[in-house]
C-alpha cells in the first residue's frame, strides 16, 4: 500500500476512534492490564501490599475488560487478515544478514524492556502518547514524538550492526 | 502524479480552510448566545448584599467570594474570607478548578456590577455553573452593610427590620454601627440557590 | 453528538465491541503498511525505508484535520475528547528510553503486536520484553514515583500555548511534515541498500 494512502486511512481510524469514544489509539496501556492481571494471578498476597497495584485496580476494577485490551485483540485480527490476504504469514525471525538469529533476539528482548519501561514512565507509547497527542496537538505528544525519534535517531549509528 | 504532490494537493487546502475558519466555530462552546441571553435577561445570577452578609455572618462553607478587582485594590480592602482573581486572568489555567465546580457557590465581586458580572458572563459561557454576582459590588455593599441608612421614622416595619439586619451584619463585620443598637441574629431565610452539580456527562479516558 | 461513547449514544460494552472492531483497522493498516517489518522500521532511523514517517505523519496530519473539521460541523465536541496531560520530565525521560528500545528492538509495541499476529518471531521477544519493562516499572515504583509525577502541566495544547488556533496550527504542522516527505523520499533514493528492497507502490 501506498504509504500516503495508508497513513490517511490510519488518520481516519484514529478519528473514527476519537468520534466513538473520545480517545486514540493505544498499545501499551493493553500490555499494562495483562501484565497486572499477570502479577495479580500469580502473587495476590504481593497485589495487596503493594500501593502501585491497589491504586491501578481502583480505577481498573477488571483490568482486562479494558477499552485497549480489546483493541490490541482487534489489532492482532486486522494484523493477521492483512498478512493472510497479502500471503506474508510466517514463522520468521526478521534482521540484518549480518546477524544471528541469537543476537536478533536478544535484543528484541532488550528492546522490548526498554520499551515496555519507558511506555509507563511518559504515560503511553508511540500510538498512545505520540500519534493521539500529535492529532489532538497536545505538548505531550509533541514532546514524546521528539523524545522517541530524536533518541533513536541519535542512537541509530551505535546500532547499525543490528539492521544495515 | 506522486502521492506526495496527490497528498498534498489534497491536504492543504484543508488545512487552509480549518485555518480560515474563526477558532470559536471549531471549539464550540457550551452555551449558545441566545442560551446565555436567556440568562442575563432572567438576572439569577444576582445575589443581595444582605444574603452574601448572612451567608459571611454564618461562616457558610459553601460560599466563596472571589474578588475579581486589581490585586493592589484587593490587598487594600476585601470582604472576609474572599480570594482575589484579577478580571484579567480569570481564563487562567490555576483558577480553572475554583470556578468551575460542583461544590461550592462563587459570588464574583468588584468595586460595581460590571466587572463582576463580566466575569460570570465568561464563566457562564465556557458552560459552569454555580458563579453569582454580587449585587451593587464593593460600593453598595459599604452603604448597604456597612453605613447603613437610618430609615425615616415613617418607613415600614420591613424597613425597619431590615435595617436592624443590615445594622447587626455590619456590626458582625467590623463596620460603623452603633452599639448601643441590639445585634438582631440573622435570620437564615436567605434565599440561598441551590448549588448545581456539574452534568453527568461521562468523563473520557484515556492514556497508553 | 460525538464522542458517542460520552453522550451515551452507545453503552460501555458496544464502546468495547466498537475498540475490537477500531483494532482492527488499527492492525489491518499497520501491517499493510509494512509496520509489522522491523527492518522497515528501524530503516527510518537509517534512511533507506521512510514508510513508517509517512505514514506516522500522515496519519497524524489526517487526524488532526479531521478532527477539527467534526468539530467544525458539531459532530463532535472537541472539549471532551481525552488530551494526554503533560508531566514534563517523564514524557521525556520515557521518550528517551522508548527511543533506546526502538532502534534495538526494532519495534514499538502497537507494531509489535502487529508483527506477532502475522508470525515474526523477534516480535515475539520484543512483547516478552515488554512484559517485562513494564513488569519492573511497576515493581519498582516508588523508585521513580517523584520523577513520574514531577513537572505536571496539566493537558496543555500547543495552539493555546502560543495562542493561535488550532486551525493555524494544524496547516503549520501540515506544512513542516510535507517538507519532512521530500527529505524522506529523497533520503530513500541516498541511502538505498542492495540488500533491501523498498516494496512501496
Amino acid at each position: 500500500m501506498n504509504p500516503y494512502l495508508g497513513g490517511a486511512l490510519l488518520g481516519l481510524v484514529l478519528v473514527a476512534a476519537f468520534w466513538i469514544s473520545g480517545r486514540g489509539l493505544g498499545a501499551s496501556g493493553a500490555a499494562k492490564s495483562v501484565v497486572v492481571t499477570g502479577v495479580k494471578t500469580v502473587a495476590p498476597a504481593h497485589v495487596e501490599k503493594t500501593a502501585f497495584y491497589q491504586d491501578y485496580l481502583k480505577s481498573h476494577t477488571n483490568p482486562m475488560k479494558d477499552w485497549l485490551v480489546f483493541q490490541m485483540l482487534g489489532v492482532v485480527v486486522g494484523g493477521f487478515l492483512s498478512g493472510a490476504i497479502a500471503g506474508r504469514l510466517k514463522f520468521t525471525v526478521e534482521k540484518s544478514p549480518k546477524i544471528t538469529n541469537k543476537i536478533r533476539l536478544i535484543f528484541a528482548v532488550l528492546g522490548g524492556i526498554f520499551f515496555g519501561f519507558g511506555s509507563q514512565l511518559g504515560r503511553g507509547c508511540t500510538s498512545g502518547s505520540a500519534l493521539t497527542g500529535m492529532a489532538v496537538l497536545s505538548l505531550s505528544g509533541f514532546l514524546s514524538m521528539a523524545a522517541i525519534f530524536g533518541t533513536a535517531f541519535a542512537l541509530a549509528y551505535f546500532a547499525r550492526k543490528l539492521w544495515i | 502524479m506522486k502521492a506526495r504532490i496527490i497528498l498534498a494537493t489534497a491536504i492543504i487546502p484543508l488545512g487552509l480552510i480549518i485555518a480560515a475558519v474563526p477558532e470559536n466555530t471549531t471549539k464550540p462552546y457550551k452555551l449558545t448566545a441566545e442560551q446565555l441571553l436567556e440568562e442575563v435577561k432572567s438576572g439569577t445570577q444576582f445575589m443581595q448584599p444582605d444574603e452574601i452578609a448572612d451567608m459571611v455572618i454564618a461562616k457558610d462553607p459553601t460560599l466563596q467570594l472571589i474578588d475579581v478587582r486589581a490585586a493592589d485594590e484587593f490587598e487594600k480592602f476585601n470582604l472576609p474570607g474572599a480570594i482575589n482573581i484579577p478580571l484579567v486572568d480569570i481564563l487562567n489555567h490555576e483558577w480553572e478548578e475554583t470556578i468551575n465546580q460542583d461544590v461550592k457557590m462563587n459570588v464574583f465581586y468588584s468595586n460595581g456590577t460590571n466587572d463582576a458580572n463580566q466575569a460570570w458572563m465568561i464563566t457562564r459561557q465556557l458552560g459552569y455553573q454555580n458563579n453569582y454576582v454580587l449585587q451593587g459590588g464593593v460600593n453598595y455593599w459599604a452603604e448597604t452593610i456597612m453605613n447603613p441608612q437610618v430609615p425615616p421614622s415613617t418607613s415600614p416595619n420591613e424597613e425597619m427590620a431590615k435595617y436592624d439586619l443590615r445594622k447587626g451584619a455590619g456590626m458582625a463585620l467590623g463596620g460603623a454601627a452603633d452599639a448601643s443598637q441590639p445585634a438582631v441574629a440573622s435570620a437564615g431565610g436567605g434565599a440561598k440557590p441551590p448549588i448545581q452539580k456539574k452534568d453527568k456527562k461521562k468523563k473520557v479516558q484515556g492514556g497508553c | 453528538m460525538g464522542p458517542l461513547v460520552v453522550y451515551e449514544i452507545i453503552s460501555e460494552n458496544v464502546n468495547l465491541f466498537l475498540a475490537f472492531v477500531i483494532g482492527i483497522g488499527f492492525g489491518f493498516v499497520l501491517e499493510s503498511n509494512g509496520f509489522s517489518s522491523s527492518r522497515r522500521l528501524a530503516g527510518m532511523f537509517y534512511g533507506y525505508d521512510t514508510t513508517v514517517l509517512k505514514v506516522f505523519f500522515t496519519a497524524a496530519l489526517v487526524g488532526s484535520v479531521g478532527l477539527l473539521f467534526l468539530g467544525l460541523f458539531k459532530w463532535i465536541d472537541l472539549s471532551s475528547i481525552y488530551i494526554n496531560p503533560t508531566y514534563l520530565w517523564s514524557t521525556l525521560g520515557g521518550g528517551v528510553v522508548m527511543g533506546a528500545g526502538f532502534i534495538m528492538g526494532g519495534y514499538c509495541p502497537g507494531t509489535s503486536f502487529c508483527a506477532a499476529s502475522i508470525g515474526k518471531l523477534d516480535a515475539l521477544a520484543f512483547i516478552g520484553g515488554m512484559f517485562i519493562g513494564i513488569l519492573i516499572f511497576t515493581e519498582g515504583y516508588p523508585l521513580w514515583e517523584g520523577f513520574y509525577n514531577a513537572k505536571f502541566m496539566g493537558s496543555p495544547v500547543i495552539s493555546e500555548m502560543i495562542g493561535t488556533s488550532r486551525g493555524f496550527l494544524t496547516l503549520l504542522v501540515i506544512l513542516v511534515a510535507l517538507g519532512m516527505f521530500w527529505v524522506g523520499e529523497w533520503a530513500e533514493k541516498k541511502f538505498a541498500r542492495d540488500d533491501y528492497k523498498l516494496n512501496q507502490k
